[in-house]
């Protein structure tokens, strides 16, 4: 055979072959996320099974930093060419969609997300009863206590009061060891705010009611005086509170390294705690908010997260990134009739929101450091999502830090922090 | 003759004046129609409602968005401030010790100076928080080594916005000191022969030659470092995130947050505005003052 021949066999086979790869995979579609690089491997390996499936689907996963995120949605979500799915906190939902940068989930996937996840979060997902994005993680705070330390200063049990809590936190403290008995946080809005409205809602207060800030409440007060009195006693040291942007940092570092005693965080820091501490992870424990003086029983603050597509992005990319949640959000995706979602985000320590997802890892979810966040979600309260929310959620961040550095009391931060509110709730109401 | 030269004068300065009008100007110019606007970054320009003043009442207004703004324009002009102050003199001290013919290692100095210039910022960030970390950085350990007790750094609104200002001088430095020496090359070396056989002493011939001589290339590095450090946007972006309390939300930053993640376009122009208007002052009473020296 000629060589001629060859050629013109090969290129025949090439041309036969080509349409089912080359020319199948006709649609890209981007995921912006912040996840780590671990977790976003994860991801990737998902979307290479969905392309399995689904030959003309190509799934590209891109991350940022938490704190890019809002930034690069805004700036790139307004174009085509931005990523088609974006991976959400719940209270960016609501400015994302009157900008008209999100779009609304297809009929067929919101009665599949309505029947399927707990109306609380569907509820969190939608705007003015329009579902946006499929839900996929819950988070809510807890108490998180070191127990070595605790048996240490001879606390027997976590706090359940707030009075206990002051106690324990001022027999943690030990100056000359560089040790604090609470560890609050700051450079980072939401992990300012949410372990401080955890306690708030732990005390019969709220943040916001019926739409407007109700920080002015005698449970508020409390609240803000809590935090005044564990700084003066130098309960919590805020040099060692200071977060980064990628929500690490010397808070972080002085909890791994036994350096503060408690700390109130959220579910997702298992994977930040067990990198950091190894085998002493072993020594965290989880117990949920103490009860302030005007408070009934323990509360905690729950903010949910969700994938949403881009508005502005083609037909049909619209459309294979809605196949594509739809499917890796389903139980046919993951491992025993959990999604591949829920198993991406159990790796992290992450709640997963969908009802199949919670009874299929419930093995996991049953460990001692997960089962403390899992028991408190039953009497956790979302945190506000309203318009303005993340520009609300900022300034009470700048407060609330004031207050932690001795720039102003209690009773100013409170009034300052009402009064910004009202401000700014009113302005985003417009 | 006259209207030849016109038109070919014209057709010759067009290509540039249309790329300078349509890429510096038009921007400019929106940004300040922008200013009097209510707008949505999300929206097309059409959106756009006209609110007079009311933006820059706002910026400056008691409430949270005055309080954060006029934190930031002071983080701002302490930031430039400090580190104009800083750079110059230290640039003209290496740029002399560099500069020196008999100080030996005077080349590989000036390539150590220089290299810290092209370092990316993201990785001068990634080692300056490091370095700054209050328990394990190597910063505070060295201190613990002659007694000196572990400064808070980053973690404390008092010292945050100098630390990063020592972090800017540090990768700044290099780069002025090559402007310094630039700036001592046109020195001629006669004057200093003839100060010498005058009596002069290394002092006094710093003071009566060298920096009268060198205030024309320090008015351009003051105009450089006051521009760049107004732009100061990576290292609070990377490490601080404007913390703790604001205390290094700077404006480039602070616009960004206003006018990018909040989509409040309106008050973010009217932010913008404001500080082109205080760089724009601030260079001219630079140029004034320089100039009022000149006819002295």
């Amino acid at each position: 055979m000629s060589l001629t021949w060859i050629s013109k066999l090969a290129l025949a086979a090439a041309l036969a072959v080509m349409p089912a790869t080359g020319w199948a995979q006709s649609v890209t579609i981007s995921y912006l996320t912040h996840w780590s690089p671990e977790t976003v491997t994860l991801l990737e390996a998902a979307a290479k099974d969905f392309s399995k499936t689904n030959p003309d689907v190509a799934v590209t996963v891109r991350a940022v930093p938490f704190s890019d995120l809002l930034t690069t949605l805004r700036s790139q979500g307004g174009s085509s060419d931005g990523p088609t799915i974006g991976g959400i906190y719940d209270l960016w939902l609501p400015e994302l969609a009157r900008d008209k940068l999100v779009a609304p989930a297809p009929e067929a996937i919101a009665g599949e997300v309505k029947g399927a996840w707990p109306a609380g979060v569907v509820s969190a997902a939608s705007v003015g009863g329009t579902l946006y994005g499929i839900p996929n993680e819950i988070d809510v705070y807890a108490l998180n206590y070191n127990k070595a330390l605790f048996k240490q200063a001879g606390i027997a049990a976590a706090p359940k009061t707030w009075d206990e809590f002051k106690d324990a936190a001022k027999k943690l403290t030990n100056k000359d060891a560089g040790q604090q008995g609470f560890g609050m946080i700051n450079s980072w809005a939401a992990g300012v705010v949410h372990p401080f409205a955890s306690l708030l809602v732990s005390n019969g207060g709220e943040l916001v009611k019926d739409g407007k800030p109700v920080l002015d409440s005698p449970q508020a007060g409390e609240t803000f005086q809590l935090y005044e009195d564990l700084i003066k006693s130098g309960a919590s040291d805020p040099a060692m509170a200071t977060a980064d942007a990628n929500t690490t940092g010397p808070f972080l570092d002085n909890f791994v390294s036994g350096k503060t005693g408690m700390i109130i965080m959220a579910n997702w820091w298992e994977s930040a705690l067990k990198t950091g501490m190894g085998d002493k992870f072993a020594d965290i424990a989880t117990a949920p908010i103490p009860v302030g003086p005007s408070g009934d029983k323990p509360h905690s603050i729950s903010y949910s997260w969700m994938t949403v597509v881009n508005a502005n992005a083609g037909a049909a990319e619209q459309k294979a990134a809605w196949d594509f949640l739809a499917w890796l959000n389903s139980p046919k995706s993951g491992k025993n009739g959990a999604s591949a979602m829920s198993d991406i985000l159990m790796s992290m320590g992450i709640l997963p929101s969908r009802s199949s997802d919670i009874e299929a890892h419930k093995d996991k979810l049953g460990s001692e450091f997960l089962s403390g966040y899992v028991s408190v979600l039953a009497d956790a309260r979302p945190f506000p999502v309203v318009p303005g929310g993340q520009e609300f959620s900022e300034s009470l961040q700048q407060t609330l830090e004031a207050l932690q550095y001795g720039q102003v009391s209690a009773k100013d931060a409170q009034k300052n922090a009402q009064a910004d509110a009202v401000s700014i709730l009113e302005r985003a109401a417009k | 003759m006259t209207r030849t030269y016109r038109a070919s004068a014209g057709i010759m300065l067009a290509p540039a004046v249309t790329l300078i009008g349509v890429f510096i100007l038009l921007p400019m110019l929106l940004t300040v129609w922008l200013s009097f606007q209510d707008w949505s970054t999300q929206t097309p320009f059409a959106n756009a409602s006209f609110v007079g003043l009311d933006n820059f009442r706002e910026i400056f207004g008691p409430t949270s968005v005055g309080r954060d703004f006029k934190g930031a324009l002071v983080n701002t002009a302490l930031y430039t401030a400090l580190s104009v102050i800083l750079i110059l003199p230290l640039s003209v001290a290496f740029g002399l010790m560099v500069y020196q013919r008999d100080v030996a290692g005077g080349t590989a100095l000036r390539t150590v100076l220089f290299s810290t210039y092209m370092v990316p910022m993201i990785a001068v960030a990634l080692v300056w928080s490091k370095l700054y970390s209050p328990s394990e950085g190597p910063l505070n350990q060295m201190l613990g080594l002659v007694g000196i007790g572990p400064q808070p750094w980053l973690s404390s609104p008092r010292s945050a916005l100098v630390s990063i200002v020592f972090l800017n001088v540090w990768q700044q430095v290099g780069y002025f000191t090559v402007l310094a020496i630039a700036g001592l090359t046109q020195i001629p070396g006669s004057l200093y022969e003839a100060a010498k056989l005058d009596g002069a002493s290394r002092r006094e011939q710093f003071r009566f030659i060298t920096l009268p001589l060198l205030r024309r290339t320090l008015l351009f590095s003051a105009v450089i470092g006051i521009i760049n450090a107004v732009q100061v946007f990576e290292p609070v972006a990377l490490i601080t995130q404007g913390g703790p309390v604001g205390s290094t939300n700077v404006l480039t930053y602070h616009i960004r947050r206003v006018g990018i993640e909040r989509a409040q376009g309106g008050l973010g122009s009217a932010m913008a505005v404001m500080l082109m208007l205080a760089l724009v002052v601030v260079v001219c009473a630079l140029f004034a003052l320089a100039n009022r020296k000149d006819d002295e």
